[in-house]
């Protein structure tokens, strides 16, 4: 590992060359690079969740964090590893003072694999625009987090406005086993599904996502109604030839009922950060069925019919509290 | 994930709306959910059964039911499942349950979940009964009939017949009896699971296959051939027809040779009996390697289905053609004691359970051409061996030298034969070899190899062979499976070679080296040597 203290740019590339000549067995097959925007508070959650996907996927991690824009003299801190603490792949953890906090890209852009997609990953706190942020603009794909901002419905509004292919957020990651297990309790289905119900938290955007799906694909409408639990706790379908499947999340197993049948229980396990992230990275192109959820989510059409490049817009935080 | 997976999901898909697919007679009406673009869906199957016969043995405690835990584990067996068990030995379900999940435990490549174990062997049944006891039979219909209501696994059925091909006529006839293995009755689909080998030569194969799809359908039988479930066996297709790099030269224009290895450093351990009546020949080459030469070999198919592939696979199968001289083409081998990894083993003639005067062979190797425009002319070298130094299968396509080099002849003295090797196992991956220059004043050139290793492109780690095949056989999904045309004609490779090794004494050589020196010897007369994998 290579710590660098008010670094420039140039000499992080040189270092992580250096860094892969000396570790012998250079990791060659590099698929991705990852691009982290978090805050020093959240530094142990995506090193944890880094570890977890790089596992999975080898790639470059960089990890920007910015600090006080409002500092006097710019500065970079920089830390290298490869096959280190953050994981096997490679790694680079910056840290920007000042004003080079709003120019991140000047220090990322020659750290990127070449010819390998870039994942934009913001641990919390999305700009409200993408375009903002340079990082999310040169990034093939950008992962969102609603979740994590005040109000989690709301940004799911502003994702959706802000939308362009490529975009998603991992409170559609999370319900991939829900939609798995009703993918395959229609699997048995003889006839259209006559009322959908999703359960649970109507202002938790994984439940919303979950009705816009199941209403975008169906074709009929689909609400969240209130149950208890922060997130969604069951799910109703009525088919119209009289069947029904009631399914519910009951202390991290799926439990099926369907009248006239034995129940069955299925593993639900609460997953990490880490292998929603992983489950990210599989997929490098635009994920269509995200954009028609989060469409019938907000009521805007064809969110996935919009181009997927953003041109950056600049924002200096800075003049923006001037203003205000 | 792997183009077959996308490309199977997708074949599924559209045997779904096409609503009556060949591989899957019975579906339903088209799943609003499923969307071929929604690739973070895993596949699962239909709600069923599966029948395992000889549910005791060693590929069973192995293989069958630790790949079966690790599909739960990985949430891919539908919500209506049943593991139906059949052995002879005097059990309850409980017995039954302990046994697989000892070996489920012992065996998982996933981690252990006490929870799934716990839903899962809520749906393991036993029925005890010897194959030719008539009311054991009937038991076990009744029992999955029951398993029709109370798991509601709507008489869909497969069984895996983990055992002896001796008894698959007494079986077969069983479930003809019975009529466990008729679709139509079942109102659902019933497939049956058969391993290798199938049959010794080319009519009990014949003789096999007859009987299999008589009580089954031709389309209803999955013969399992562990290394097409493999995945750098899946992405030899991907690397040959997804790229365009290296398709223009993979034909004898450009290949000088192909090597086909399959080494194992183990010996026959308690496979005596069956083994010595078998031999490398028949065990490996028949079957895993002629596969791997098809995959290598065949034509592109005209679209991504498994008929399709098999048509390509059997194509090149038909048109594969033996040495005229035999002598000089085929050998065979028989290793003597010696030492390996640092331990002394004893000769294959010394092992428990061989006789001393066997003339089995446990290493076997020979050139086979292939009779068609593309390959004329270009030598398939195969081999495989027990007891060799390291447990290694690959395919290494070995391309001309340049026709004409501008260096001087001292300058590419190093230089060898451009290489493809696909490594199927252990450390799957690709690898490309290729001249380059060494760094320095003085011009010279130096083979040097370009690497893709599958642990570090896609470390997730990849499923066992056997999971992807269970999985694929619930599915219906028959790309990954060895038709019968295609055993057949494997065996009319092999049935030549092994009448004329029947009076052959077999070449000896030292556990832990690479083969009898006649094996050298074959490709020396041909001006190459093997490969050292």
């Amino acid at each position: 590992m290579t710590t660098l203290w008010d670094t420039t740019g140039t000499a992080v590339v040189q270092a992580l060359a250096a860094e892969r000549r000396s570790g012998g067995a250079v990791t060659s097959g590099l698929a991705l690079t990852l691009v982290v925007v978090l805050e020093e508070k959240d530094t142990a959650d995506v090193e944890a969740a880094v570890v977890t996907a790089s596992a999975k996927h080898p790639m470059r991690v960089i990890m920007v964090l910015r600090h006080n824009i409002d500092a006097p003299v710019p500065r970079l801190d920089a830390e290298v590893s490869i096959g280190g603490r953050l994981g096997p792949g490679e790694a680079v953890v910056l840290r920007m003072f000042g004003r080079l906090a709003l120019h991140a890209e000047s220090v990322t852009l020659p750290l990127l694999a070449p010819d390998a997609p870039v994942v934009a990953w913001w641990y919390s706190e999305t700009p409200k625009t993408i375009a903002y942020d340079p990082l999310g603009v040169f990034a093939d794909r950008r992962i969102t987090n609603v979740i994590r901002d005040s109000d989690p419905a709301a940004s799911l509004q502003l994702r959706a406005t802000d939308f362009a292919p490529g975009d998603t957020d991992l409170t559609w990651t999370v319900i991939t086993p829900w939609r798995a297990a009703l993918a395959s309790a229609f699997d048995t289905a003889s006839s259209p599904a006559s009322s959908v119900i999703v359960y649970g938290n109507p202002v938790d955007p994984s439940a919303q996502l979950l009705a816009g799906w199941l209403s975008s694909r169906l074709g009929i409408y689909v609400p969240v109604e209130r149950a208890e639990g922060r997130y969604i706790s069951s799910v109703a379908v009525s088919f119209q030839d009289g069947h029904s499947v009631q399914m519910s999340n009951e202390g991290y197993k799926l439990v099926m009922r369907r009248p006239g049948q034995m129940d069955t229980i299925a593993p639900f396990p609460h997953r990490s950060t880490g292998s929603l992230l992983a489950e990210e990275l599989r997929r490098l192109d635009a994920d269509e069925p995200y954009g028609e959820a989060l469409g019938a989510v907000s009521g805007q059409r064809d969110l996935n019919s919009r181009g997927s490049v953003r041109k950056h817009i600049w924002h200096d935080p800075a003049m923006a509290d001037q203003e205000r | 994930m792997s183009v077959v997976d996308n490309q199977a999901e997708a074949n599924q898909s559209e045997a779904i709306s096409a609503g009556d697919g060949p591989t899957m007679p019975r579906t339903q009406r088209s799943n609003p959910l499923r969307d071929p673009g929604d690739r973070r869906l895993p596949r699962v199957p239909e709600p069923c059964a599966l029948v395992v016969f000889g549910v005791t043995g060693d590929l069973s405690r192995k293989k069958l039911l630790p790949a079966i835990y690790d599909l739960a584990n990985r949430g891919l067996l539908p919500a209506d499942f049943a593991l139906l068990g059949f052995a002879r030995r005097d059990w309850g379900d409980g017995d039954f349950e302990s046994l697989a999940r000892k070996a489920a435990k012992e065996h998982a490549r996933t981690g252990w979940d006490e929870e799934v174990w716990e839903r899962l062997s809520g749906n393991i049944k036993f029925v005890a009964g010897s194959f030719d006891d008539d009311m054991a039979f009937d038991q076990l219909a009744s029992t999955l009939e029951e398993l029709r209501a109370s798991h509601g696994i709507k008489g869909n059925a497969a069984f895996y017949l983990s055992i002896p091909p001796t008894m698959f006529p007494v079986v077969l006839k069983q479930m003809e009896r019975t009529r466990m293995a008729d679709n139509s009755t079942a109102g659902g689909w019933r497939r049956v699971v058969v391993e290798k080998p199938f049959g010794h030569d080319l009519p009990s194969a014949k003789a096999l296959n007859t009987l299999v799809d008589d009580v089954f359908t031709a389309d209803d039988v999955f013969r399992i051939d562990h290394y097409l479930g493999k995945e750098t066996v899946q992405n030899l297709m991907a690397l040959r027809f997804a790229n365009q790099l290296f398709e223009p030269v993979w034909n004898a224009n450009y290949v000088d040779s192909v090597q086909i290895t399959m080494a194992e450093d183990v010996g026959i351990a308690g496979r005596a009996g069956f083994y010595d009546a078998t031999g490398a020949a028949r065990d490996v080459l028949q079957n895993h390697l002629l596969q791997l030469l098809a995959l290598t070999a065949m034509e592109e198919p005209v679209e991504f289905t498994a008929d399709a592939i098999r048509t390509e696979k059997l194509k090149v199968l038909r048109a594969i053609t033996l040495p005229a001289d035999l002598s000089a083409y085929a050998v065979r081998g028989q290793y003597e004691q010696g030492w390996l990894a640092g331990e002394r083993v004893r000769g294959y003639r010394a092992e428990e359970g061989v006789p001393a005067d066997s003339k089995t062979e446990s290493y076997a190797a020979v050139r086979l051409g292939i009779d068609t425009r593309r390959w004329a002319g270009v030598p398939f070298y195969v081999r495989t061996g027990k007891r060799l130094p390291r447990r290694v299968t690959e395919i290494a396509v070995l391309f001309k030298k340049a026709p004409h080099l501008p260096f001087s002849h001292t300058d590419t003295e190093e230089l060898g034969h451009n290489q493809l090797v696909i490594r199927v196992q252990p450390d799957e991956g690709v690898t490309l070899k290729f001249g380059s220059k060494v760094p320095g004043s003085m011009m010279e050139v130096r083979d040097v190899s370009m690497d893709f290793l599958y642990g570090e492109a896609f470390t997730e780690a990849s499923p066992e062979a056997y999971e992807r095949l269970i999985l694929d056989v619930m599915l219906g999904d028959a790309t990954l499976f060895p038709r019968n045309e295609e055993v057949e004609a494997s065996w009319r490779v092999i049935d030549p070679l092994e009448a004329f090794w029947q009076e052959q004494e077999p070449e000896p050589y030292r556990a832990g080296e690479w083969g009898p020196k006649g094996s050298d010897n074959m490709l020396a007369r041909d001006g190459r040597s093997w490969r050292r994998p």
